[in-house]
């Protein structure tokens, strides 16, 4: 290849750079971080709303539901799969249990760099306590 | 089978029919009767009014009771300066709110007094014709409601109210907030914002927090629908005032001196 | 190859130089527009990163420039359909050398016109919401209707009249050939065919008009719509048109002259295409003129107090200086220019198509901002000083522009060199047979 040396190391580190997103985590370990939500301890708060499989996919859906049932429609009741009916309410529901979203809802979040705007309005209870 | 086209067809007719079995098993196995939830009282029952009687709100000077105790719950932000300020319920003088009274010869006893003003959340609104998206509507039990969720920040509604109810988000809030309510978000920076008759304590059966914190008892509030609500009673055998009710709004705030 | 080359080119060279000659001028102009335009980049990442508090808006005077920039750019947009689509259906053939870059103004100032209503909300991230929660008994939305009617309708005039012209450029060859093929949809310049693009551009021209008329009228009635003093009024939509005809022509005039003296077209574009244009253009002044004196005198006539107050803040007080300006450049310096055939020369159409743009644009602030002080609600000290954010915004889409119009230039002949070269030989007797029809018939 004419001009080989200077081609061959050159496209190396091109592929090097345009591949660093995918190589980086591994190179640095940290693929090995797994996000941990911290469930609530209280044994009153063992059952949320729905069950685990479902609200692990469903919560933005569920979420979104419900702010249309309260703001737009009036509703704020919601009766679960489980026959129980709760007051449909991000912060006297959710955040009920789980009181604090850096330490729940962002855990995994922040992993999957999924963003919400759902704080820039709503308050958790425990962010005035560290304001 | 033969591997020519109606093999094909007929191999991928059979996946299709295989893949869609278990979702389709699935939706259909969903149907299950559950009990009704109590349905929620309608709410064309009710036509939400205020009247707010001037001279029990004027023996008391300079009182701001129902502007705190409104901005207060619901992180009304204080920003200070005429150009961005943002106000739920505020006090104007009586002849700028009025000034179809302003006669030449009339006594000058109540002109400059100041009379508290708010969204009149009217029957036929203009703001709710005016929004692209839906955000503001009129809901079945008389209030004009604000969809923060939803608002694109285009203030045509500002631009549609003929009283100047409206509040726009130029910034940021947040910062603004003496002291945060917990128990109702704040808003973003790009929305309109107003009065919104306090829909979320009438829902747990409260009054609004304006009625409610006015020591003299000038604002009443209550369903137009009943004629034994406190609203109505005020409003029976009394000149009542709206603000320009030529313009065909039917504001449901009525003034009564 | 010479001899083909020759032969496309034949002798309008100077319609083609522009397309491949780049010169210092075309340099420096690039690079004076692209620093403007980072300007209103950088004003508007300011404005996204901290709210509309950057501007000069207030609780009270909530509408400014942004809007003002939407109606003007809008209004500017009916250029292109009139230059090129009423005078195409009147059979004008003066029209020839002007009609697609009077499309071309209209295509893309349309862009800014939406951009400016992008840029004036308060959750951009929001924009789509009016379309997923279309809101169809909003003004707003009557105007996403109408307005991206008439960009689809315009480009596809633009498009249509382009076609013939890309094939010449495909017969050329080059490096851009494969560019020009694709686009030239296998154009062969055969009868049959420019008998369908005949058809279809004079369908698209006919259509386009009624929508034109549509989109200013339905701009309009975002304010005619509301109970405001002075917007409440049923002249909005016929006068918003006529303004917009008035100052999209204006500014058909400028970019005329601007082209023709920076890429030598003095030969296709000549004086009497500017006169020509200039006598409609002093129709239109007078047009504006009445429309603007029915308004006010309607106003003036009925003495109602909040009309009234907002009525003298205009010609007397805070907005005084404003609207007498206004007046003096869309009435009082192009009326004389245009009336008199002495003055309404190359240089005297242009300097009252500047005077009628900078007019008309004054003219849309001193419609929208003097009713938002004055509203039927109680005034607390409103004034509105709009700020460089703004200032510099406005700038940077008209850079933007004038940066995209000059990259077009540089891909496309900007003077239609098909439609040139029909009119030298088809037209000449086209028109005088149309013109035998007209009288009575010889032995009579």
């Amino acid at each position: 290849m004419y001009d080989g040396k200077k081609i061959i190391p050159g496209l190396i580190l091109f592929l090097g750079l345009l591949t660093y997103p995918i190589w980086h985590n591994t190179v640095s370990g940290k693929t090995s971080y797994v996000p941990k939500p911290e469930l609530p301890t209280d044994k009153a708060k063992k059952e949320c709303v729905e069950p685990k499989t479902f609200i692990r996919v469903n919560h933005k859906t569920l979420l979104e539901d419900w702010k249309f049932s309260v703001v737009r429609n009036g509703i704020r009741t919601y009766q679960a799969s489980n026959k129980k009916v709760y007051t449909i309410s991000l912060n006297r529901t959710c955040m009920n249990c789980h009181t604090d979203k850096t330490k729940f809802c962002d855990q995994c979040h922040t992993y999957m760099g999924v963003t919400n705007k759902c704080w820039d309005c709503h308050i958790y209870p425990k962010q005035m306590a560290k304001e | 089978m033969q591997f020519d086209r109606r093999g094909f067809l007929k191999i991928a007719g059979l996946t299709a029919l295989g893949l869609v079995a278990k979702p389709g098993w699935d939706v259909f196995s969903k149907i299950e009767s559950s009990e009704p939830l109590p349905t929620p009282e309608p709410f064309a029952k009710k036509k939400w009014g205020m009247a707010i009687e001037l001279k029990k709100c004027w023996l008391e000077e300079g009182c701001k009771d129902c502007i705190d105790a409104c901005h207060r719950i619901h992180n009304v932000p204080d920003l200070g300066t005429l150009k961005e300020e943002i106000k739920w319920i505020w006090t104007s003088p009586y002849d700028k709110i009025f000034p179809e009274h302003e006669f030449e010869y009339a006594g000058e006893e109540h002109q400059h007094k100041l009379v508290p003003i708010l969204c009149n959340h009217c029957d036929d609104p203009p703001c709710v014709r005016y929004c692209p998206t839906r955000a503001t509507w009129k809901r079945e039990d008389g209030i004009v409601m604000m969809d923060f969720h939803r608002c694109i920040g285009c203030r045509y509604c500002m631009a549609g109210c003929p009283y100047g109810s409206r509040s726009f988000n130029w910034r940021d809030p947040r910062p603004f907030i003496k002291k945060v309510n917990l128990e109702f978000p704040t808003r973003t920076r790009g929305v309109v914002e107003k009065c919104n008759f306090c829909e979320e304590r009438l829902n747990r059966g409260l009054i609004p927090a304006c009625v409610e914190a006015c020591k003299e008892k000038a604002l009443i509030f209550g369903d137009l629908k009943d004629p034994e609500s406190k609203v109505r009673k005020v409003l029976q055998n009394r000149i009542i005032y709206q603000r320009q009710p030529e313009l065909g709004t039917k504001p449901k705030v009525f003034y009564v001196l | 190859m010479v001899d083909k080359r020759h032969k496309i080119i034949g002798e309008d060279p100077i319609l083609f130089e522009h397309m491949w000659k780049t010169g210092k001028g075309f340099y420096i102009t690039v690079s004076i527009l692209a620093a403007l335009v980072l300007l209103g980049l950088y004003a508007y990442i300011t404005q996204y990163r901290n709210g509309l508090t950057v501007t000069g808006l207030s609780r009270q005077i909530f509408w400014g420039v942004y809007i003002t920039n939407f109606v003007f750019f809008i209004g500017i947009s009916h250029a292109g359909t009139f230059i090129s689509a009423v005078l195409r259906v009147l059979k004008a053939e003066w029209r020839r050398p002007i009609s697609r870059l009077s499309e071309l103004t209209t295509v893309f100032i349309l862009l800014f016109g939406v951009g400016s209503v992008l840029i004036d909300l308060g959750r951009p991230d929001r924009m789509l919401y009016a379309i997923r929660y279309a809101h169809f008994r909003s003004p707003l939305l009557w105007d996403v209707c109408s307005i991206s009617l008439y960009l689809t309708v315009s480009s596809i005039c633009l498009y249509l009249a382009l076609i013939p012209d890309i094939a010449l450029l495909r017969d050329l060859g080059g490096r851009r050939e494969w560019f020009y093929r694709i686009l030239s949809l296998g154009w062969t310049g055969m009868e049959n065919q420019h008998r369908r693009l005949e058809k279809a551009i004079n369908f698209m021209s006919i259509l386009v008009i009624p929508v034109m008329i549509t989109v200013h009228t339905v701009v309009s009635f975002v304010f005619a719509m509301t109970i405001q003093p002075l917007w409440h009024s049923g002249i909005f939509g016929p006068y918003f048109v006529v303004g917009a005809i008035f100052s999209g022509v204006a500014s058909v005039i400028v970019v005329m002259a601007v082209l023709r003296r920076a890429y030598h077209l003095e030969s296709y574009i000549k004086p009497i295409h500017f006169n020509n244009i200039g006598i409609f253009l002093m129709a239109m002044t007078l047009l504006w003129f009445y429309f603007t004196f029915a308004e006010y005198i309607t106003v003036v006539y009925g003495n109602e107090p909040v009309h009234m107050a907002i009525f003298w803040s205009k010609i007397s007080g805070k907005f005084a200086p404003l609207f007498w300006l206004h007046f003096v450049l869309c009435f009082v310096i192009p009326l004389p220019i245009l009336a008199t055939k002495r003055f309404r020369t190359i240089r005297g159409t242009v300097i009252a198509s500047i005077s009628i743009i900078l007019g008309m644009w004054l003219e849309r602030f001193v419609i929208i901002v003097p009713t938002l002080t004055r509203q039927r609600m109680p005034v607390e000290g409103a004034f509105y000083i709009p700020t460089w954010v703004e200032w510099s915004i406005l700038a940077g889409c008209i850079s933007l522009f004038i940066l995209l119009y000059t990259l077009f230039t540089k891909l496309f002949p900007i003077v239609p060199v098909w439609e040139i070269r029909e009119g030298r030989e088809k037209a000449v007797t086209a028109v005088s047979d149309r013109i035998k029809s007209y009288l009575p018939e010889q032995g009579t």
